[in-house]
């Protein structure tokens, strides 16, 4: 595990974000609980960045979002995939993984 | 309860910056508030959790620095590219309406285009002569000086007031004096009359220049006595030497004596205008008169040195010479003009005015586009009624008309480009030796952007009309009287009638002036100038004396001369033949003061004389301002100058009998009212340096020369047998009986008698001509200019008249029905179109009262409000007018009334 959380944010955030949308589309907290729980405690995000990631990767067109209600009554801010962010998924996590394959290869071997 | 993706674009909810930073802050509230509640429920204390959230949460002002920017950008970016879109898409709807309607676009592209065009072209020629700066280094330092006599008027300068100028002022990097006259140069037999310049020796130094090949004068070639060495124009660099390098170091005969070349210059750097050769003035002696004014002068003020204090610095030396000298010099004090000023003033207003006429013509361009265009949006009305009723929004309505206009604009801009090309060329072979600087002009980028500048402000005139038009429309109204009607209500007609009336008003602006200078001309050409101008000929000869004492070059000049006169008596169809040192029709060969001497200072002997000569010349009632002119007794036979008292020369009057003079009846009127001049003695020496008395023995008509419209100048004629004076210029004129060409026999017989001497054969009609050259200039493009804004007026009323008609077919077919003969229709169409008639002539006489003053100095004779200029055009425009209502209302007569209430 890396020593400061924004280090592996900046590599793999936008591909964490990608894939948390990929299953519904939903607001900025709710994505961050739900990475979360998915890491285990292992992954502790600074909500900051996770907002920067959400707006860099709507105005690179990968997620758009609409103002809707929450769960609680609440106006909040829904991100969901577009098509483009979808290919962009399969693309990124692709590469993730081998990358990931590779560097656990090496570690396990030396 | 989401707004499903892409709604939001289709409905375009408005954005902006504070909307942005209120939404990221809702946004950052509700994580850390949900947060906070989630770590409520894990136990911590409200506070404790509130914190804690707020922690986790991270920097928000950075986060919302980085978010804003990055969205207002994105903002900017959607909003360009929908807005290019809607560009692209309108530019596409444009092109398709018309292609669909080709007839309209081909007529409105080209109103503009000779609107345009004919601004253009006439914009061109000002810049290239007018704004440009002169083709020479800080342009701005250049400046003409000038003396000035006891009256304030323009002196040139004499040597040593010159010399003066150079050694006493401090204010300019260099002067240097000049003089333009005239050079036979002769190479492998072939004789060519060029312009040749003297210049003194600072001469380069002050214009700048560097030369193209070559080099400039050195030292040694500025001598007194020195071999001339010669700078040649590029012009005859390439006419003579075919632009080879080898041409450095070439010898040519210049009046029999040996020019070598050492220099050529940059095209375009000849001055003064029309020089080929330079050569140092200093091969020459100096005249040592201070009255000599033979020598223009330019200077360069010194960098840093404001021209008024330069102007200062040379009226004060000046003023100081002429305090040292007193009457010796009648240079009192001097003055500086620009350079270009100096070349190009005369022309400027002259140019303004077509510029402004041009302008005219480019406003009545417009008016008639904007006529069409909105006849257009009257047939559109339910089109554009039908997209506002969909919620196309007015902003783009207009966007889309202003579109339509810009594309008419830009196909108007392009055809008046190439319609400035073409006219720039007709104005050139129009009139080249009469504007100045003529060999720069080009079509540059001032002109391109000109022509750019004037079709944007078309474009945006003719769009805010259309979407005032179009975009105001009522919609129930538009659609509902679409039903019945091809076309707008009463307001459409109102302004498309005030377009015509602006039309009709400015057409007769231009006509009157184009009347008032046609009126004017023909007055001119019908002056009696007092000489016959019809079937004479006049050979100009450039005869090389040679070298040797003023005896003898006179001698050889004056058998050169007889000899020609009388192979010219031999040609057939010649009557008679004489000779002159000046061109007929010009304003002598010089012109200055002669003094009456008393009966007392007659029998004085010259040298006694001069002593008193500068007194005399004060005695304002014994001494006259006339022209100077050698002329033989047969000149005035051959011109049929009348002999009004005395005797014309004959053969008594020799060279060393009594000097005779005549005199003109202006000078005699003038000088001697109620006496008679013969027997009176005079002293016009000043001009040539003889100081011989002359008798006057007779008094011949008056003659208009050099400018038809000024009166009869005082005039001295000296015999050419007596002062043969040392003046290369020989003119033979040839008295026709009219049917015989006489030109190539006389050229013939001439170069039977010497073949090196350079001839140029003209008529005095040409030579007249070419004196109202500026004025026909004038008025054939003033002219122009007005047919053509006829031709649009004309236009404009028919095509407002027609769209009354069908406008009112409905109410014309009742009428028709109920028993209305056609000549009532008729009568009620035309009067529609009378009284856009008489409201435009109305206000076009009141404008052209306004303005035609700007004329008064071209007309001669004619007043500015000539009742007959004016009358002439009103009554035509009505004509015309009545005849463009004519044929829309004829038409109305045939409708078939049953057609037009049953088609609807």
């Amino acid at each position: 595990m890396p020593r400061d959380a924004s280090d592996l944010l900046h590599g793999t955030l936008d591909v964490l974000i990608l894939k948390t949308l990929s299953w519904d589309g939903m607001h900025g907290y709710a994505i961050a609980e739900w990475i979360e729980k998915r890491a285990g405690g292992e992954l502790v995000i600074v909500d900051a960045a996770l907002y920067k990631a959400l707006h860099r990767l709507e105005d690179s067109g990968s997620i758009e979002s609409e103002w809707g209600v929450s769960e609680n009554n609440r106006r909040a801010k829904y991100y969901s995939l577009t098509a483009h962010g979808r290919a962009q998924l399969r693309a990124e996590a692709a590469t993730w993984k081998r990358y990931a394959h590779a560097v656990h290869r090496i570690l396990e071997t030396a | 309860m989401r707004i499903p993706a892409g709604v939001r674009r289709v409905f375009r909810l408005p954005s902006s910056r504070e909307r942005i930073v209120r939404d990221l802050d809702d946004e950052v509230r509700f994580h850390v508030e949900m947060r906070t509640r989630r770590l409520r429920g894990e136990g911590y204390s409200e506070a404790e959790a509130s914190a804690e959230a707020q922690r986790r949460f991270g920097d928000v002002e950075d986060l919302r620095d980085y978010c804003v920017s990055m969205e207002v950008a994105h903002m900017h970016r959607t909003r360009a590219r929908e807005r290019l879109e809607s560009v692209a898409q309108d530019l596409r709807f444009a092109l398709r309406q018309f292609r669909k309607s080709p007839g309209f676009a081909f007529i409105a592209t080209l109103t503009l285009a000779l609107g345009v065009g004919a601004t253009t072209a006439i914009f061109s020629v000002v810049n290239g002569v007018v704004l440009k700066p002169l083709p020479f280094a800080r342009p701005q330092q250049l400046v003409q000086l000038w003396g000035l006599d006891a009256k304030g008027h323009h002196l040139s300068f004499a040597d040593p007031t010159f010399d003066a100028v150079l050694h006493d002022t401090h204010s300019f990097a260099a002067v240097a004096e000049y003089a333009q006259n005239g050079m036979s140069l002769v190479e492998d037999g072939e004789v060519e009359r060029v312009r040749a310049t003297a210049v003194s020796s600072q001469f380069f130094r002050a214009l700048e220049v560097a030369p193209l090949l070559g080099r400039l004068f050195v030292p040694e070639e500025q001598q007194l006595g020195a071999p001339m060495a010669a700078v040649i124009s590029h012009a005859l660099w390439v006419r003579r030497f075919g632009a080879s390098p080898s041409a450095i170091g070439k010898s040519l005969l210049s009046d029999g004596k040996p020019l070598t070349v050492v220099g050529v210059l940059r095209e375009g750097q000849e001055f003064p205008a029309g020089t080929d050769v330079w050569y140092p003035r200093e091969i020459f002696e100096k005249n040592t008169s201070y009255t000599a004014h033979n020598w223009r002068v330019i200077g360069r003020v010194k960098e840093g040195i404001p021209l008024e204090q330069a102007a200062r610095d040379l009226s004060m030396t000046l003023q100081r010479l002429h305090a040292t000298l007193g009457d010796a010099t009648w240079t009192f004090d001097g003055t500086i003009v620009g350079l270009r000023d100096q070349i190009v003033g005369s022309i400027k207003p002259l140019l303004y005015l077509l510029l402004s006429a041009s302008a005219v013509l480019l406003v009545i361009a417009c008016a008639n586009v904007a006529n069409l265009l909105i006849a257009r949006m009257a047939v559109r009305e339910n089109e554009i009624a039908v997209r506002l009723a969909i919620g196309a929004g007015r902003a783009r309505l207009a966007q889309q008309l202003l579109i339509e206009a810009s594309l008419l604009s830009a196909a108007g801009c392009l055809g008046g480009l190439l319609l400035a090309l073409a006219g720039m060329r007709v104005l050139l072979a129009l009139r080249p030796e009469s504007i100045p600087r003529v060999g720069e002009l080009r079509v540059d980028w001032m002109v391109l952007a000109f022509a750019i500048v004037i079709s944007a402000g078309t474009a945006i005139v003719l769009g805010l009309v259309a979407s005032w038009r179009g975009a105001r429309g009522d919609l129930r109204a538009a659609l509902a009287q679409s039903q019945r009607t091809q076309g707008g209500g009463g307001a459409s007609y109102r302004i498309r009638g005030s377009l015509v009336v602006v039309q009709l008003a400015m057409t007769v602006v231009l006509l009157i002036g184009a009347g008032l200078l046609a009126r004017s001309f023909v007055r001119l050409m019908r002056i009696d100038t007092g000489l016959r101008t019809q079937g004479v000929v006049v050979a100009n000869l450039s005869f090389d004396a040679g070298d040797g004492s003023n005896a003898e070059r006179v001698a050889r000049r004056t058998q050169y001369a007889d000899e020609i006169v009388a192979r010219a008596r031999a040609l057939p169809g010649v009557t008679s033949v004489g000779v002159s040192d000046a061109e007929p029709f010009s304003n002598g060969s010089s012109n200055g003061q002669f003094i009456e001497l008393s009966s007392a200072d007659v029998n004085r002997a010259p040298a006694d004389l001069m002593k008193d000569l500068q007194l005399m010349m004060q005695d304002k009632a014994h001494t006259g301002y006339a022209t100077y002119r050698l002329a033989s007794g047969d000149y005035f036979r051959a011109l049929q100058i009348p002999l009004l008292s005395g005797r014309l020369f004959d053969e008594t009057d020799r060279a060393g009998a009594p000097e005779v003079a005549l005199v003109n009846a202006a000078l005699a009127k003038k000088q001697w009212p109620g006496e008679s001049p013969l027997g009176k003695v005079i002293e016009f020496g000043n001009i040539d340096g003889d100081l011989t008395p002359m008798t006057v023995i007779g008094v011949v008509g008056d003659t208009r020369e050099e400018e038809l419209a000024a009166d009869p100048q005082p005039a001295i004629y000296v015999c050419d047998r007596q002062r043969p004076g040392n003046s290369s210029d020989l003119n033979v004129i040839m008295a026709t009986s009219g049917s015989a060409p006489v030109t190539a026999a006389a050229r013939r017989a001439f170069r039977q008698v010497r073949t090196d001497v350079p001839m140029r054969f003209s008529t005095v009609e040409d030579i007249i001509a070419r004196s109202v050259a500026s004025r026909r200039f004038m008025l054939l493009l003033v002219g122009v200019f007005g047919g053509v804004a006829l031709l649009l007026a004309t236009l404009g009323v028919y095509s407002v008249i027609s769209y009354l008609v069908a406008q009112r077919g409905r109410e014309i077919s009742i009428r028709v029905a109920l028993g209305a003969h056609g000549s009532d229709i008729i009568g009620l169409v035309v009067r529609q179109g009378v009284v856009l008639a008489v409201f435009g002539a109305a206000v076009g006489a009141l404008a052209a009262f306004a303005s035609t003053r700007v004329l008064k100095s071209l007309l001669y004779s004619v007043s500015t409000t000539d009742p007959l200029a004016f009358a002439g055009v009103l009554v035509m425009l009505c004509v015309i007018a009545l005849v463009a209502s004519y044929v829309p209302a004829r038409r109305a007569a045939r409708l078939e009334p049953m057609d037009v209430l049953r088609g609807g």
